[in-house]
């Protein structure tokens, strides 16, 4: 049969060989490492000067991060896919306690009135990154489990939003609006992919969107941020603070940018530059061209993600399936809504951007998430291999 | 095998969910779309909206900043510094960093030699602000012992500002003539006031990105290089200006005077070499004193000349050969009557000649020598040794003295313009009428500022006596000098030294009573060929004595002293040394 397939398909079976790797997705992935390494630096050295008289102080600490997240991807790359499937709902629920332990007064570290981290060491961890990887791989574990509920009953989609709500609940108590946006829509979409019905879930997505204005009405900093994103020219020296310098240094960057290193908002001007708006550096620094390279090569990662969940689909692995479209969803979300915020379509958030933004946990998972896409797509392979192809995979791989 | 998978899921779709790929397409769509705007989005920012925002961005980071620069400094003839402009640094601290660092509050405010409680209760009340200064216009070693401080405890927040402070190396001994300048570095007197344009440094002007606490962070464009001042050499020479300074300040205290002044020229340039005036401030000290102390009284107070007019009226008669030194002048009985009113001497001295009047400084003689002449002569020397006219020296200020025009005067007016009342001059006009003397009657501008050698070229006098006549004056003059002489005490062993003594009584609300006089000595030397006037006036002596030549000729004679070895000048009258020793070997 191997031998008919080859005749079939000649020109199939020279890429399978040759690629055991997904190389595109994993040499994008580690050029936007590469540019977040550049542009941190670029964007932190003038801080970093003058806070600690090191104008590399943050690009050593983000090397290092950077060392510990590439080794964490090799790890994640190591465990098969059947170990998360089984151990997902126990690694979620463990990062659950660990969210609470955040919460607890002496255990986690506030920086800038938000709780979002434990300080181990010279690490801080912060599981509310962290989280978002493993509530993908919880729910896709639950829809595998309970894929005869999922279509059928209502508790299908409610009963995986039980642990998803504490969660979120946790993580909005820190507080950090963005993660938990970002959370709940990667997996009510991952749901909606599943084909949980649509009753409940409008239901559940007007309650939530009724609670999220409720709590941005109550929380006067929230309401500022949002009536920033509004109008920041409005109140520039104050909730439009932030977007307005932000939105300066797109204006300054027009076609090719100012140059690398030649930004003038990173001078403390743009506060969080090498953190959430380092869109905003490169944005300055490099132009248009540079933003839709960004953007570009975070839409081909997403992109990438969902067609390796299509083909793990095809070849009936549905938690791989799930677990795919889902880091690609989440990731295609994280990177539009900082950017967005960073251009101001979206209200101000304390997101990070994916693989590039200074801070050890985003990066991690960033690549231990990339892995995971990696480790699928090997088994997908090697399944493909084994089943030989099939008609039906053709426009899945167009 | 493959239909059937096809059927298989189509079948499946129809029964539990129907649209699982239409819902993967409008997730994809969704997403697509998301990607789409957001590039979209950044379009409308970089392309469409730049020029707003680009101007959003300068209003917020360009500056136009000065950048400090250098007044000019002023030195004295040798170069010595009278006036530096030394950078110091203000040193700012963000007190919201220093909040909770209470060590590093008493670290810095021991490093700038301040109270650590009073930083501290300034860092508190200031808790909410992003800035405030510390400190302002610190030593570059106060500066530099925050920077340690700084390094050490790794503190943030501090900033540095370099900025010039004016300090005055020469104290209250220049005080008068360099004057002083304002907070904004501006001058305000003296000669830093006269020479602003040159000595003002313009600061620079830069086009500066300034961080969210005002500070700046890069310098993008210079607009405007700084120009630092121009340094301006004075023709003051430190050492006689101390010397001089110090010898008026030991006759006015001793002699319980008011005030005084002492001017010394060179006479062969017009440079004032030593101008100092009693009382004094110190220009780097507080500088609330009043007129008193600040004014340079040389140069804006004017006084009636007196006595020391009377070498000039006996010059302007001999110019015109009216008289010659040996004519005789008869001044008996001690009075001599102009019209309703009498001139007096203070002895009948008799018959004298011509340089006996000089000697004794007879009242009745030189009226009697003026008399010979037309009031047009005698206002003619005045004003052509330049009484009535500023002298030029453009100090701020100044005064030109007074002298009417002769058109005015009536029989007694010439008689007194003739002994030094009815005119008012200043120290330095006097110091440039002997100066005319001294230099074979040619007139030299005067100057504050050393002359170079291109000026000293150009330097061109004016004749107004024959060099004969002021030889002739010179030698009367020698005789006051003597021991018949007015001033016997203006003597300089080993010079020949001339000049006249004047002691003018002063006019007051009620004319001229009260024993309120100024006792004034002008003079030269050497006498044979001069190279230094001085003119030392003493107000208002409040002892018994207040004679020109025991109040003001010592301070000429120990002055002069003094500046005949600094200038080494040789000794052109050996005899008196000898006769001193003769008189030594006889006792």
């Amino acid at each position: 049969m191997t031998a008919a397939v080859r005749s079939r398909n000649p020109g199939k079976r020279r890429r399978e060989n040759r690629a055991a790797l997904d190389y595109p997705l994993l040499v994008c992935a580690l050029g936007l490492l590469a540019f977040g390494l550049v542009m941190v630096s670029s964007a932190s050295m003038s801080i970093a000067e003058r806070c600690c008289g090191d104008p590399f102080f943050y690009t050593m600490r983000h090397v290092m991060a950077l060392t510990l997240a590439l080794t964490a991807g090799f790890v994640a790359y190591k465990v098969p896919t059947a170990w998360w499937e089984r151990y997902g709902s126990w690694i979620f629920l463990a990062s659950i306690g660990i969210l609470v332990l955040v919460l607890i007064p002496g255990i986690g570290r506030e920086v800038n009135g938000a709780i979002r981290w434990i300080p181990l060491g010279p690490l801080n961890l912060q599981p509310s990154e962290l989280v978002k990887l493993f509530a993908i791989i919880y729910v896709a574990s639950y829809m595998v489990r309970h894929a005869d509920k999922m279509t059928s009953q209502i508790s299908g989609f409610i009963r995986p939003m039980v642990l998803i709500g504490i969660a979120a609940a946790l993580i909005l108590m820190q507080p950090d609006f963005g993660t938990t946006a970002v959370m709940i829509a990667t997996v009510m979409a991952l749901l909606y992919l599943g084909g949980a019905s649509l009753m409940p879930f409008v239901f559940l997505l007007g309650v939530i969107a009724t609670g999220l204005v409720a709590l941005v009405v109550l929380s006067p900093y929230r309401w500022a941020r949002v009536t920033a994103f509004l109008d920041p020219w409005q109140d520039p020296y104050a909730s439009g603070y932030q977007l307005s310098q932000g939105l300066i240094a797109f204006g300054r960057g027009e076609w090719l940018g100012v140059g690398l290193g030649n930004g003038i908002q990173k001078q403390f001007f743009l506060p969080e530059a090498h953190t959430d708006f380092l869109a905003a550096v490169i944005g300055e620094e490099l132009g248009l061209l540079g933003m839709m390279l960004l953007i570009g090569a975070f839409a081909f990662v997403t992109w990438r993600a969902i067609s390796i969940g299509m083909r793990a689909e095809a070849v009936k692995r549905p938690f791989e399936s799930y677990v795919a479209q889902g880091i690609g969803i989440w990731l295609g979300l994280q990177s539009v809504v900082n950017i967005g915020v960073n251009v101001g379509i979206l209200p101000t958030k304390g997101l990070t951007l994916p693989f590039l933004s200074y801070g050890s946990n985003s990066l991690i998972v960033g690549c231990m998430a990339i892995a995971i896409l990696l480790r699928i797509d090997a088994l997908v392979r090697q399944l493909e291999r084994e089943a030989g192809p099939k008609r039906g995979l053709r426009w899945a791989r167009a | 095998m493959a239909t059937h998978s096809r059927r298989g899921r189509r079948v499946a779709s129809r029964r539990s969910k129907p649209n699982l790929v239409l819902r993967r397409r409008v997730l994809t769509a969704a997403l697509s779309l998301a990607f789409v705007s957001l590039s979209a989005g950044v379009f409308y920012r970089q392309i469409i909206e730049t020029d707003f925002l680009q101007e959003q961005g300068a209003l917020r980071y360009l500056r136009a900043a000065e950048i400090a620069a250098r007044r000019g400094m002023i030195t004295d003839r040798n170069g010595e510094p009278l006036a530096v402009s030394t950078p110091v640094e203000t040193v700012s601290a963000n007190p919201g960093k220093l909040l909770d660092d209470s060590a590093a509050v008493s670290a810095l405010a021991g490093a700038l030699d301040m109270d650590a409680e009073r930083l501290r209760a300034k860092v508190i009340a200031n808790k909410d602000r992003q800035f405030i200064y510390v400190k302002r216009r610190v030593t570059l070693s106060e500066a530099e012992a925050v920077k340690a401080v700084v390094a050490e405890r790794k503190l943030e927040g501090i900033g540095f500002e370099k900025e010039y402070r004016r300090y005055y190396p020469g104290a209250e001994f220049f005080a008068h003539v360099i004057g002083f300048t304002d907070i904004e570095d501006r001058g305000q007197e003296g000669i830093e006031l006269a020479y602003d344009d040159a000595l003002k440094a313009e600061p620079g002007l830069h086009h500066v990105i300034r961080d969210g606490r005002g500070r700046v962070v890069q310098e993008v464009e210079q607009i405007r290089p700084p120009r630092p001042g121009t340094d301006l050499t004075l023709s003051l020479d430190r050492r006689l200006q101390f010397l001089a300074h110090r010898e008026l300040a030991a006759a006015v205290k001793e002699h319980r005077a008011k005030a005084g002044t002492a001017v010394v020229l060179d006479v062969a340039t017009g440079e004032v070499l030593a101008m100092v005036n009693q009382p004094s401030f110190n220009p780097n000290m507080d500088r609330s004193g009043g007129s008193e102390q600040r004014r340079n009284r040389a140069l804006t107070d004017v006084m009636e000349p007196g006595s020391t007019m009377k070498p000039l009226v006996v010059a302007a008669a001999l110019e015109k050969r009216l008289i010659s030194p040996r004519t005789p002048i008869a001044t008996a009985p001690g009075y001599y009557k102009v019209g309703r009113n009498t001139v007096r001497d203070v002895h009948n001295y008799g018959s004298l000649d011509v340089t006996g009047v000089i000697t004794k400084s007879s009242n009745v003689g030189v009226v009697k020598i003026a008399q010979r002449m037309a009031y047009s002569d005698l206002w003619h020397i005045y004003d052509q040794v330049g009484f009535g006219h500023p002298t030029g020296v453009g100090f701020p200020g100044e005064s030109g003295g007074l002298l009417r025009h002769y058109s005015n005067w009536r029989p007694f007016e010439h008689a007194t313009m003739a002994f030094g009342y009815g005119l008012s001059v200043t120290a330095l006009q006097l110091a440039q009428a002997y100066s005319v003397i001294a230099a074979d009657g040619v007139k030299r501008p005067v100057t504050l500022v050393k002359r170079d050698a291109a000026s000293l070229a150009a330097l061109k006098g004016t004749s107004v006596l024959s060099p004969a006549t002021a030889r002739k004056v010179r030698a009367m003059m020698e005789t006051v000098v003597s021991d018949k002489g007015t001033a016997a005490k203006a003597q300089i062993t080993g010079y020949r030294a001339a000049g006249k003594t004047g002691t003018a009584k002063k006019a007051g609300k009620s004319g001229y009573r009260g024993r309120r006089y100024q006792s004034v000595f002008a003079g030269f030397v050497p006498a044979g060929q001069p190279r230094l006037v001085m003119v030392v006036m003493i107000d208002e002596p409040g002892g018994k004595s207040y004679y020109g030549g025991t109040v003001a000729a010592p301070v000429f004679q120990k002055v002069m002293q003094g500046a005949l070895r600094l200038f080494n000048i040789p000794p052109d009258d050996p005899m008196p040394s000898m006769l001193l020793a003769h008189r030594e070997s006889a006792q």
